[in-house]
């Protein structure tokens, strides 16, 4: 027994392990991880914001949804690149994307409008695995759409938009430094952002109308539509919104230089969605946002761990994503804050 | 003209032929029992008026208006109210949120609420907290509650004294003849004394048809003519 702790003490100090630890829990790097977990968190909630809204009101695991953050992504870089000049201000950039965020929103949600009435309508009363097909199919072929037009235009599809990545505001590109605390402009940018996303979302469903049909559909439907709720149709606005926001947490995407406006966006998007929405439990909105805080903070420890002291490996602090999932779906299966059954029509 | 007139109607789950030719009218402010025992069609007579599950054949009118086709929501924005047998409440949902849900655009929400609130004062009471934590007698009162703010001419009810203790039960009774003084009510219930204190008119439903019908003060719940059908 002493001879495998001995072992085990010699392993660690040599992946330098306590040397880690004494310079991860110093207050300003614990800060930096923090932030740059929160930053992280931001964008998975934005994601996978939509995909929880038209699961728990719909029932319909939407596989289109990271093909919708990935036009967002395009859509938000050309209205970018064709309104910034060489000369234009860093904050009239900002108002610029601004702009952008709110065409990509209109946009994509009139897309996932017409996608839930003409294609996803027809088959409520088919078994999931319809919607599910139907939305991989929809997926396909709007990443094949975007190969073309990206192609068309002579940018490669596989690596990030350079042009659109350059529309940055350079307050945004540099780093800032919060006291001891150095973070770069961007993160804080995400995790406004990101906050500002999900007060507005939760204000939409706890403080209007409509949102209390939401949530009153979301639990029972037929009920719902017994009540004098026209479900169908907040059905279709849900889809749009879900879609619309998807489209939004693409445009800020454009700009992060981990993710960039690329066709492989839409799986490489997709995924921690629906991580993100299986840790914080099935179509519960409180439930996203607990799940991607807790997938944006491990990824920034362990980003932080493996680059700075095991070894530079930069896909493992995906791998450490996946290992919650497991674990999540070993010891609560329904989520943080799943019920058992969502959703329905 | 009668409020609702129902005439003829065939209804199926699936292949399942469960209605089969019921006929049956309410006249404006009457309250009318549909009994019967177990499974024999009540509960789908009521889903098929409301297009929950819609008849294959024969009419459902309203008010004059034809509602086989019609979309549910329709329905009930046309004035007809429905409370579940399984109360079937927004569990997540607070007391006065439920309550919201079911006041039609328009309508004063405080107004209609304060309805709801002076026949079952427990639930002002509860009125924050979330409808799924409530006892099986005030998601009751909720239920009866959410029917009463809806602005509705017609109410179907369904099973309200089923699984509820007998001091709630009175209550609820209580509530149905507060509520039947105002509205026109379709009343599914199997405890025969309540029904027959309501109602105004009966209808007894055996394996999807109509078996037995009339004037509720010319039968007593221990009467042999119910008897036969209900096991009373």
């Amino acid at each position: 027994m002493t001879l495998v702790l001995e072992l085990v003490q010699q392993a660690l100090l040599q992946v330098g392990f306590v040397d880690g630890l004494a310079e991860f829990v110093r207050p300003s790097t614990f800060a930096e991880v923090v932030l740059r977990g929160l930053s992280k968190a931001a964008i998975y909630v934005m994601i996978a914001a939509g995909l929880t809204l038209i699961f728990g009101l719909l029932g319909v695991l939407n596989f289109a949804h990271g093909a919708l953050t990935m036009i967002g992504a395009y859509l938000g870089g050309l209205v970018m690149v064709l309104t910034v000049a060489q000369g234009t201000g860093p904050w009239a950039r900002l108002a610029l994307f601004f702009v952008a965020m709110a065409v990509v929103f209109g946009l994509l949600s009139a897309l996932g409008g017409s996608i839930e009435v003409s294609l996803i309508r027809p088959l409520y009363d088919r078994p999931p695995i319809y919607q599910i097909l139907l939305t991989f199919g929809v997926t396909l072929v709007l990443e094949e759409l975007a190969r073309i037009v990206v192609g068309f235009y002579g940018l490669q599809p596989l690596a990030e938009w350079q042009a659109a990545l350059g529309t940055i505001p350079a307050f945004l590109e540099t780093s800032q430094s919060l006291g001891p605390v150095s973070v770069r402009g961007l993160a804080l940018f995400e995790i406004l952002l990101g906050a500002l996303t999900v007060a507005a979302i939760w204000g939409f469903l706890t403080r209007t109308r409509y949102g209390l049909f939401i949530r009153a559909g979301s639990e029972d439907s037929e009920m719902a539509e017994a009540l004098g709720i026209d479900v169908r149709r907040v059905f279709t606005v849900v889809f749009a919104l879900g879609a619309g926001v998807a489209g939004v947490a693409g445009t800020l995407l454009m700009w992060d230089p981990v993710w960039g406006a690329s066709v492989p966006l839409a799986a490489e998007s997709l995924l921690p969605a629906f991580v993100v929405v299986i840790i914080g439990g099935l179509g519960t909105f409180r439930g996203t946002v607990a799940g991607g805080l807790i997938v944006g903070l491990v990824d920034a420890t362990t980003t932080w761990w493996f680059q700075n002291v095991v070894v530079e490996w930069t896909w493992l602090p995906e791998v450490a994503i996946f290992m919650i999932l497991v674990v999540a779906l070993i010891v609560r299966p329904q989520g943080i804050y799943g019920v058992e059954e969502v959703g329905g029509h | 003209m009668a409020l609702l007139d129902v005439a003829d109607i065939e209804t199926y789950y699936g292949e399942s032929h469960v209605l089969e030719g019921v006929s049956l009218s309410v006249e404006r402010g009457d309250v009318v029992a549909l009994m019967g025992r177990n499974g024999v069609g009540k509960t789908t007579t009521l889903r098929s008026i409301l297009q929950l599950t819609p008849p294959r054949s024969g009419s459902v009118t309203y008010d004059g208006t034809d509602l086989v086709g019609r979309r549910t929501h329709e329905v009930a924005e046309m004035g007809v109210g429905w409370i579940p047998e399984d109360r079937r409440i927004f569990s997540q949902l607070s007391v006065a949120e439920n309550l919201r849900v079911s006041v039609p655009d328009g309508d004063d929400v405080a107004e209609a609420l304060s309805i709801a609130f002076e026949t079952f004062p427990i639930l002002e009471q509860r009125r924050d907290q979330a409808a799924g934590t409530l006892s099986g007698g005030q998601q009751q009162m909720l239920a009866l509650g959410r029917g009463l703010v809806g602005d509705n001419d017609l109410l179907l009810v369904d099973e309200p004294s089923e699984g509820l203790a007998p001091q709630i039960v009175a209550d609820v009774a209580d509530a149905l003849a507060a509520a039947a003084s105002e509205t026109t009510m379709l009343l599914v219930e199997q405890n025969l004394p309540l029904a027959l204190d309501l109602a105004d008119r009966f209808y007894v439903l055996d394996n999807g048809r109509v078996v037995d019908e009339g004037d509720a003060d010319a039968v007593s719940a221990d009467d042999d003519r119910l008897r036969r059908y209900l096991s009373a």
